[in-house]
């Protein structure tokens, strides 16, 4: 089943250069504001499969804490190692500030 | 114009990421990797932890498919046995002499042995094939003796356990990685261990292993015998220096000594790794470090100084080791331990011990807060000034006590 908005957040709780970890249909969300811009991502490293939402964010990067992978938070394309990616779930925010999620 | 031939000998991450920055830099000339084990590089620090209790899957820095389709001949199964600096060329165990114009000794390093131990059921945890025969006796043994409370021994400790296995761990000090963490730290490892019913017995060593009907029966220094289904022996590691040592390349800190471009004595020799010990311009001195993400980081520098760059390697150094649901993490080099600042509390098991000198953050030791450890590795060799007050305020964000490169970035 895909094309299911699923509500993840309200937009005013995740303040730019922040991210969270919240799920979203069972599946589990990595929210990031990049500027204003909001990403989810799945929330597991594509290393080994740790929790990204422990990790830092300096508001272009993000580093997953357990073994420091570096990926670009834009793009969710690994920065190093460069030959990974993160998984993305389509997501938009409502004129509410509603962030909602599609994880299919 | 002749192509350029780069030879890469070590099967490990190093070398895999020196192939692979080889070719991201640019580099079109002859890569090969020549390995000694039959298995293209992975990634070491999951054998003794996630493929012990887990799926034993391997986890790869590259995709096997990767070095046909970026025109990196592996050599698998091969070993390197002589090295000819004034030839530059290299002589494999299949006879062969292969011709460089760059190599690269990434041949890491080998579980120290001891005397009198070993033989079927007594196990050294190095490469993914000594995983595999630990993984499958692990599934039958009921009590295991482990010899050496490190990285290795506490960490095949904590994996046994979660499978069931009744685990008692030698170490002649007085706690698990003493001299890595300080006794404070290694005391907390202790308990931690005890707790899930691990018997470690600090201050004692094994003596004599003899061979039972049923197993082992080992003899311990205070004269005690412990039986045991199998062994694990884990005291440490010797660097495979040979190839460049019988060449002549100058060693230190027992391993191959390499400058801050990981240029060894001989020319176009170079090495990375653990195998390396290299000058670090951030500390003035040679360090040689065994752990993955300092290999990793090393063979990419590698790569770039051979791809024409001229980069020292002057990276933080940064380890992890995760036992039972704790995340142990260390970056920088700790001082003396009974000096070290705390944030968190010892008891609570969430704590990061920074050793600071001068308002200047020299490392950190940290279980379960790895934000501190990549906050305290941003700040190392970036210009800052803390206070111990300052560090030991959990209600003070590590971040706010980073210096704004971001924004001076952008301006």
């Amino acid at each position: 089943m895909t094309g299911q908005w699923q509500e993840a957040m309200q937009l005013d709780e995740l303040w730019e250069g922040e991210m969270a970890g919240v799920e979203v249909g069972g599946e589990k969300v990595l929210l990031m504001n990049i500027d204003g811009d909001v990403r989810a991502y799945r929330n597991r490293c594509p290393h080994q499969a740790w929790a990204l939402d422990e990790g830092d964010f300096d508001g272009e990067t993000l580093t997953c804490s357990r073994h420091l992978w570096v990926f670009d938070a834009r793009s969710g394309s690994g920065v190093n190692p460069d030959n990974c990616r993160l998984t993305s779930f389509p997501c938009r925010v409502d004129e509410d500030g509603t962030i909602r999620v599609d994880v299919g | 114009m002749t192509t350029k031939r780069c030879v890469l000998v070590g099967g490990g991450v190093a070398a895999a990421s020196a192939a692979a920055h080889l070719r991201k830099r640019g580099f079109d000339g002859d890569v090969v990797l020549v390995g000694e084990e039959t298995a293209a590089p992975y990634e070491r620090p999951p054998l003794s932890k996630e493929f012990l209790t887990g799926p034993p899957e391997l986890v790869r820095p590259l995709t096997p498919d990767w070095y046909a389709a970026n025109g990196v001949e592996l050599r698998l199964g091969v070993r390197a046995v002589a090295l000819d600096v004034a030839g530059r060329s290299v002589g494999l165990s299949t006879g062969e002499r292969l011709g460089y114009d760059d190599l690269v000794l990434a041949t890491g390093v080998r579980p120290r042995r001891l005397s009198g131990f070993d033989g079927e059921g007594v196990h050294y945890l190095r490469t993914a094939a000594d995983a595999g025969r630990l993984r499958a006796e692990l599934a039958t043994a009921r009590r295991i003796a482990i010899l050496g409370a490190g990285f290795i021994g506490c960490e095949v400790a904590a994996s046994a356990t979660a499978l069931g296995t009744q685990v008692t761990l030698f170490e002649p000090e007085p706690a698990p990685l003493a001299r890595v963490l300080g006794a404070a730290i290694g005391a907390v490892l202790m308990d931690i261990h005890r707790e899930r019913g691990v018997e470690i017995r600090p201050g004692e060593h094994v003596t004599a292993l003899d061979r039972g009907r049923h197993g082992f029966v080992l003899t311990t220094s205070r004269g005690d015998r412990v039986e045991a289904d199998l062994v694990v022996v884990g005291i440490g590691s010797v660097p495979n220096v040979e190839l460049g040592q019988d060449a002549g390349l100058a060693v230190a800190n027992g391993g191959l000594a390499v400058d801050e471009y990981g240029r060894t004595s001989a020319p176009h020799v170079y090495a990375a790794g653990d195998v390396a010990a290299q000058h670090h311009p951030r500390y003035g001195t040679r360090i040689r470090v065994e752990h993955h993400d300092t290999a990793v980081r090393q063979g990419a520098n590698v790569a770039a100084n051979l791809a024409g760059e001229v980069t020292p390697f002057e990276e933080a150094h940064w380890f992890w080791s995760d036992q039972y649901e704790h995340s142990l993490q260390s970056t920088g080099r700790m001082g003396a331990f009974d000096s070290v600042v705390l944030r968190g509390r010892l008891a609570d098991r969430s704590f990061s011990a920074f050793s600071l000198v001068d308002g200047r953050i020299q490392g950190v030791i940290s279980l379960n807060r790895p934000g501190d450890v990549l906050a305290a590795r941003r700040m190392l060799f970036a210009p800052h000034e803390v206070t111990a007050e300052q560090l030991a305020d959990e209600s003070l964000p590590l971040k706010r006590l980073m210096p704004r490169t971001k924004t001076a970035s952008r301006a």
